[in-house]
């Protein structure tokens, strides 16, 4: 078992020291070759890719809330968040180069173990159901007091449409940050727990969860825009 | 004591994807070109985009192709994966998936058709790799799907070029590798999205330098199908798996996912990493290391 156990990790991690040791200029010869083939064969420019089906293939999940976002990306595009939280539009950035490291770099992954992660439960994560009201603010936490009170408001956007975040500020303070409008073509019930750790953090940071994120990534960017207009 | 963060978000492979880099304010270079190795990987193993390095080599069918380091990588990884699989994970299954209407680029809306008939019975062993000249070979017409795990190789190469900062977070709609410690100096805390709950998490796990995916059917509907039996998979809700890597770990979810319990858990345990499995009636079932003490 253990020697399966080392060939699939080993094979991953070899995978990514051969690919960042080959670096981005040498990687890019063969897809670029691919590249200008595809450009005869196909006319129309190369498109935005995806790697998973829309939603509207799959009638059974379907939002009682859906509204179609078919410019939300664009609309991310075109919007700024003046935080240090920045959604940038896609295809928009400038090209940079992965680095080129020197030849053969013998370096290991960081070491981990299964004796390495921790079984305890998360000190920070509030897993707040709707009925349960968040937590009170810690005593002190100086960095919040930058805002200035009242209500601001801000958009996110996910592929699966647009959110637009609520905060009040109180006394320097988020007094709260809930989901004023939902476009997406699910409910935004399930990313319930997010207003709520805003709050008890005084951030916009909420833990990070495994298994689709992007409604939480949407609200995260709304909640940052409302609070880069308190400043 | 809280560090401060440098935080960016940016669109791409159909999900937002966010990186986090703890006590540090000039880790900007560093984020552009992380970002820029989910683009890279993209454009080598989209099988939307038909001028992608994979939808090309899709539709080379019969000789010996010589390919970037990138998707060899990718495919070599994948069909080890099906090898030691049997099967439940199979990237030859995009034709099926195609075939199930899993076949729209999720901008436009336009549907993307492969230029061929796919054979019923084509699968991973029709894939032959020269591992000296880096060439890949399809012995069958047949479309490539590596969605579960170019999103996750994308993950890694991030992940390894931010390295040198060693606190850091790296979240691909859901696909994450968690660096070192998080901005209050503890190991990162990843919530497990409760699969029928909304709103609510099902678990949460400490994890410091790991990868955690999470296969399921729910915010992007059924997208994981059996690729021994072409139809989507029916014995589990959400997989979620902890491994060093997180090609490994969303390529193990997938077929765990596929496999359902207990043969997911089996799989899991053989190959060293940990797990959990949550069924439609929310049974769960856990590698040993998962279970909380």
């Amino acid at each position: 078992m253990a020697k399966i156990s080392s060939s699939l990790t080993a094979l991953s991690s070899a995978a990514i020291l051969a690919v960042y040791a080959v670096g981005y200029h040498r990687t890019s010869a063969a897809a670029d070759r691919f590249a200008r083939q595809g450009e005869h064969e196909s006319p129309e420019p190369p498109i935005v890719t995806n790697f998973v089906a829309p939603a509207q293939a799959l009638p059974s999940f379907k939002s009682k809330l859906a509204v179609p976002p078919e410019n939300a990306l664009e609309r991310a595009a075109n919007r700024e968040t003046a935080t240090k939280t920045e959604i940038e539009s896609n295809g928009s950035a400038p090209a940079v180069t992965p680095s080129d490291p020197a030849p053969a770099p013998v370096e290991v992954p960081p070491p981990s173990t299964p004796e390495d992660i921790a079984r305890t439960p998360a000190p920070v994560l509030e897993a707040a159901s709707p009925d349960i009201p968040p937590p009170p603010p810690p005593p002190s936490l100086p960095a919040a007091l930058q805002y200035k009170d009242g209500t601001y408001t801000g958009w996110g956007s996910c592929r699966h449409g647009d959110i637009q975040a609520s905060v009040v500020i109180e006394g320097g303070r988020i007094a709260s940050a809930t989901i004023a409008q939902c476009y997406t073509r699910y409910p935004c019930t399930w990313i319930e727990h997010a207003p709520g750790q805003v709050v008890a953090r005084q951030s916009i940071k909420v833990d990070y969860v495994s298994g689709a994120t992007q409604s939480v990534d949407a609200f995260k960017q709304a909640v940052a825009e409302a609070l880069a207009k308190a400043k | 004591m809280t560090a401060e963060s440098y935080v960016r978000s940016t669109a791409v492979m159909g999900t937002i994807a966010t990186i986090e880099v703890v006590g540090c304010d000039s880790a900007e270079t560093a984020v552009d070109t992380a970002f820029e190795w989910f683009r890279r990987i993209e454009a080598c193993c989209s099988r939307f985009d038909t001028a992608s390095e994979l939808s090309q080599l899709s539709s080379k069918i019969g000789n010996p192709v010589p390919v970037s380091a990138i998707l060899y990588e990718a495919v070599q990884f994948a069909i080890a994966v099906a090898e030691e699989t049997g099967g439940a994970f199979d990237p030859t299954v995009g034709y099926r998936m195609e075939a199930a209407g899993f076949n729209r680029e999720y901008h436009t809306g336009r549907p993307v058709q492969a230029a061929f008939d796919a054979d019923d019975s084509v699968s991973y062993r029709d894939v032959l790799l020269d591992p000296a000249q880096k060439t890949i070979r399809l012995l069958k017409p047949m479309l490539l799907d590596l969605g579960a795990v170019a999103k996750g190789f994308a993950v890694d190469m991030a992940a390894r070029e931010l390295l040198p900062f060693k606190d850091f977070a790296i979240d691909a709609g859901g696909d994450l590798y968690l660096g070192g410690c998080n901005s209050e100096g503890r190991a990162w805390s990843v919530g497990i999205r409760h699969p029928r709950h909304d709103g609510e998490l099902i678990d949460s796990i400490s994890v410091s330098n790991q990868a955690v995916c999470t296969s399921g059917n729910y915010e992007r509907g059924e997208h994981i199908l059996d690729p021994r039996r072409a139809h989507a998979t029916g014995n589990a809700v959400s997989v979620t798996v902890v491994a060093q890597t997180a090609m490994l770990a969303d390529a193990i979810a997938t077929a765990a996912f596929v496999l359902g319990p207990p043969e997911g858990i089996q799989l899991l345990e053989r190959i060293g990493v940990e797990g959990l499995i949550i069924t439609p009636s929310l049974e769960r079932f856990e590698t040993q290391g998962m279970r909380h003490g």
